[in-house]
């Protein structure tokens, strides 16, 4: 295709001809055949983009805001140079470019490879496609440009970030306190005696066998069996209200945060992790220990975009025969605009279950994007309270989660495990 | 943006090496870039002279024009005539002023790579030294007077007498400025990597082939008298072309000197704007991709392509130009050689033929058959052949190595 200069130069080239016709003066329509002859001369070699491409990245898995290493190798596959040729990787628009240039302006021999290499911050979870690769080649002088890609993709699931949860806050208040509870066979927290151990700097001095000590002459520490709570349900709230606040800062940022980080912590005590999502339908993955359940929960909630009002009763009613008895529930919602939240929360008291509500403050978040006049503000903050207040009295405790506020600094308003 | 060249820090490596970076400052000293602004401002003073010659010199040149003056004024300008050129014969009045406006073109380019603040300060410097040069001896001359009389009064006449000489020197300087307007822009242009100052070189030299072209238009040179009687005029009917190829000739002397200022102008334009196009792309890039020799690399491939399309593309435009000019004749003797009839001959002798029309149209039946051919010829075939014969394969093995970034 030509381009707005080779436009202007044949244009320009005929109307000096023809006015050079007109008024019978060689110069100009000399000049004006040269301008035509440059553009006849140079429609003769165009680019081409019989280019193949292959990316590598860093990795197929990140935590957000971690950064992705990409390189492009651009290899000419035909037997002639590729003239002007422009390569742009297309990358997501949440992605951000840290470091490099995902394009470059380039002339391949026959058979030679460049690469690109760039790297991209990830602030944003979910699941992304990085391409297709988009070529521009171009003639020397700008004349003619001819837009192709090479249909190349590369998928990538970015997960919520985990956030370090200190055990203190999440500890079990009672031994073996659910039925069903298995013994682990593992040092950890728990009350059981394990084994015996030398003493290594930093073990409290509480721990300390000072018979053992006695009688061998070595300072010994007690081990303890750790307490497992076996099943643990996560029930996120993914409803079209928890896009409130801002792309990076609103509930169900915040609330797929705190799930990742709370099965990361479970998980990695063996403990079994269910989830549950809901928002134009319930999405629920059955409680499972190990590796894969743990990347399986992180795909889950790498994938969750705010939609639909599905009310909690209904996740409870559908799921509350499959929970295991006694077992902790964590329900992460704003409780925003959901009637249903107090009975639902009751009845899963109801059934024993220990429930935590870990709810993000919507209003604040609102508060973000949007200026509130402050009786306004006052007036929604106290309804939230009382909502609150309301949830806690069912039996339930509740954290009500600020927006600038750290996980474990919120989850230190409850020490139930 | 040239302003910018001064603000980037050049980058050293560990060791006394330094590395190849797409650092502006590195890169205006790279032979290709060096090579490619050595070619446009050759083309540049090839092309002044030409339209000089061809149009200007011995006709409205500037040392006609400063003679005029000398006779209105009935005195010497301020300009001594080894500078004007004034007294010598043909082209010789140009070289002096030329090698003047390649120097103001030359310092404007270095001014234009200086800070802001020192731009200013010159520009300022210039400004007062005008002003100075200007009213600085009636003003010394009028207040001494004032002082020595003890009298308030107006300057008297000969100390307005001496605004004369700072006049007709600023008059002088400003008739030159304007007949060396394409080099001085042209040269800055180029130099100081400034797109608007070779617009206005390329812009000026079309301009006065376009006012050139109409004066001499005969109802509009008939209306001018004798003024338009001194106007170069070219003639309208070619007569037998002198220079060709493999034995045809093709055009005549005329007609080449005109080709080759057409493309002289394309080189011009095409080295000089690559340059500037080039040099912007490096400086979009950023830190990390300056340093990388994969950019390096490509660069050097977009601008060794540059230069060798430069010589090869434009230099097969002015071929190609000479052919359609001669391509009627090319047809008729062909027509002769093959037929051996008389239509050649009397078609040949035809004033049509070898007037605009004939001439235009053959030269565009021409090139249209040449863009046409493309489709008919596998140029880019016969090049990739060519091209691929002489590359080896220099595939480098993958490596993720992200250190760099």
């Amino acid at each position: 295709m030509w381009t707005r200069k080779a436009a202007f130069t044949f244009t320009g080239g005929i109307a000096l001809v023809l006015i050079g016709m007109m008024i019978s003066n060689q110069q100009m329509m000399i000049l004006g055949l040269s301008l035509v002859a440059f553009i006849v001369v140079n429609s003769w070699i165009s680019g081409h983009g019989d280019v193949e491409v292959q990316r590598t990245l860093s990795a197929d898995n990140l935590y957000k805001g971690d950064d992705l290493y990409v390189e492009l190798l651009v290899t000419n596959r035909s037997n002639r140079k590729t003239q002007m040729l422009d390569i742009y990787d297309n990358i997501p628009h949440e992605m951000k470019l840290r470091s490099g240039l995902n394009q470059m302006q380039l002339n391949l021999k026959p058979g030679e490879s460049a690469r690109i290499r760039y790297v991209l911050r990830c602030p944003l979870r979910g699941h992304y496609s990085i391409g297709p690769v988009s070529l521009r080649a171009r003639n020397t002088f700008n004349l003619g440009v001819e837009d192709m890609y090479v249909d190349h993709h590369s998928d990538i699931v970015i997960f919520p970030q985990i956030k370090d949860i200190e055990e203190a806050f999440l500890r079990s208040r009672t031994p073996k306190m659910y039925t069903g509870a298995t013994t682990l066979r593992t040092p950890g927290q728990g009350s059981e005696f394990y084994s015996l151990r030398e003493y290594v700097p930093g073990d409290p001095f509480k721990n300390i066998n000072w018979k053992a000590f006695a009688r061998t002459g070595e300072l010994m520490v007690n081990e303890k069996c750790r307490d497992a709570v076996t099943d643990l349900y996560l029930i996120l709230d993914s409803r079209d209200l928890a896009r409130i606040g801002t792309v990076l800062k609103n509930p169900l940022e915040m609330g797929t945060v705190s799930a990742a980080s709370l099965a990361a912590f479970f998980l990695k005590r063996r403990d079994s992790v269910a989830l549950a999502i809901y928002d134009e339908k319930l999405s629920y993955l059955p409680p499972d220990t190990g590796d894969k359940q743990y990347f399986k929960i992180l795909s889950a909630l790498a994938g969750v975009t705010p939609k639909g009002t599905m009310p909690l009763q209904a996740v409870t009613n559908s799921l509350s025969g499959r929970f295991s008895r006694g077992s902790p529930v964590f329900v992460i919602s704003s409780c925003e605009g959901d009637g249903t939240v107090p009975a639902a929360v009751r009845d899963l008291v109801g059934r024993g279950h220990e429930v935590t509500v870990l709810s993000p403050s919507s209003v604040d978040f609102e508060r973000l994007v949007s200026r509130i006049p402050r009786m306004s503000y006052e007036v929604l903050k106290l309804e939230r309270q009382n909502r609150l207040t309301t949830l806690a009295g069912s039996g339930a405790q509740v954290i009500d989660w600020m927006p600038d506020m750290d996980l474990s600094q919120a989850l230190m308003q409850v020490r139930g495990y | 943006m040239a302003g910018e060249v001064g603000l980037q820090s050049d980058v050293l490596m560990e060791g006394t090496a330094r590395p190849r970076t797409l650092h502006l400052k590195n890169l205006r000293r790279q032979w290709q870039i060096l090579c490619l602004q050595i070619v446009a401002t050759i083309a540049l003073i090839t092309m002044y002279v030409q339209v000089v010659q061809t149009y200007v010199v011995g006709s409205i040149d500037h040392t006609i024009l400063f003679d005029s003056i000398e006779l209105l004024i009935s005195d010497q300008l301020p300009l001594g005539d080894w500078l004007t050129g004034e007294g010598r014969d043909g082209l010789s009045r140009f070289f002096v002023p030329m090698v003047m406006g390649l120097g103001l073109g030359g310092i404007m380019a270095f001014i234009a790579f200086q800070s802001p603040k020192v731009q200013q300060r010159i520009k300022l410097g210039f400004i007062i030294g005008l002003i100075v040069l200007l009213v600085g001896r009636l003003l010394l001359s009028w207040f001494a007077g004032m002082l020595f009389e003890f009298n308030l009064r107006l300057p008297d006449e000969s100390e307005l007498e001496t605004l004369q000489w700072p006049l007709l020197m600023i008059l002088s300087l400003i008739i030159l400025f304007i007949y060396l307007l394409p080099v001085i822009m042209g040269t800055r242009g180029i130099w100081g990597l400034s797109r608007r100052s070779i617009a206005w070189a390329i812009g000026f030299t079309l301009l006065f082939l376009g006012i050139h072209a109409i004066l001499t238009f005969p109802l509009i040179k008939g209306q001018l008298g004798s003024y338009g009687g001194v106007l170069a005029t070219l003639e309208s009917q070619t007569s037998d072309p002198t220079i060709g190829l493999f034995g045809l000739n093709l055009v005549t002397k005329e007609q080449f000197d005109l080709i080759l200022i057409a493309v002289l102008i394309m080189v011009f334009q095409e080295a000089s704007y690559g340059v500037i196009r080039n040099l912007e792309y490096a400086f979009r890039l950023p830190e990390s991709c300056k340093r990388d020799p994969e950019y390096v690399r490509q660069m050097d491939n977009v601008l060794n392509t540059h230069l060798r399309h430069t010589f090869f593309f434009l230099g097969l435009t002015g071929l190609a130009t000479m052919v359609a000019l001669g391509f009627h004749k090319v047809l008729l003797t062909v027509v002769s050689d093959t037929t051996g009839s008389q239509w050649a001959g009397q078609v040949s002798e035809s004033i049509e033929l070898t007037l605009t029309y004939g001439l235009v149209i053959s030269a565009l039946l021409f090139l249209s058959i040449m863009a046409v051919l493309r489709f008919f010829i596998p140029w880019q075939r016969v090049i990739g052949l060519i091209q691929s014969r002489g590359v080896k394969d220099d595939t480098k093995p993958a490596i993720n190595d992200f250190t760099q970034l």
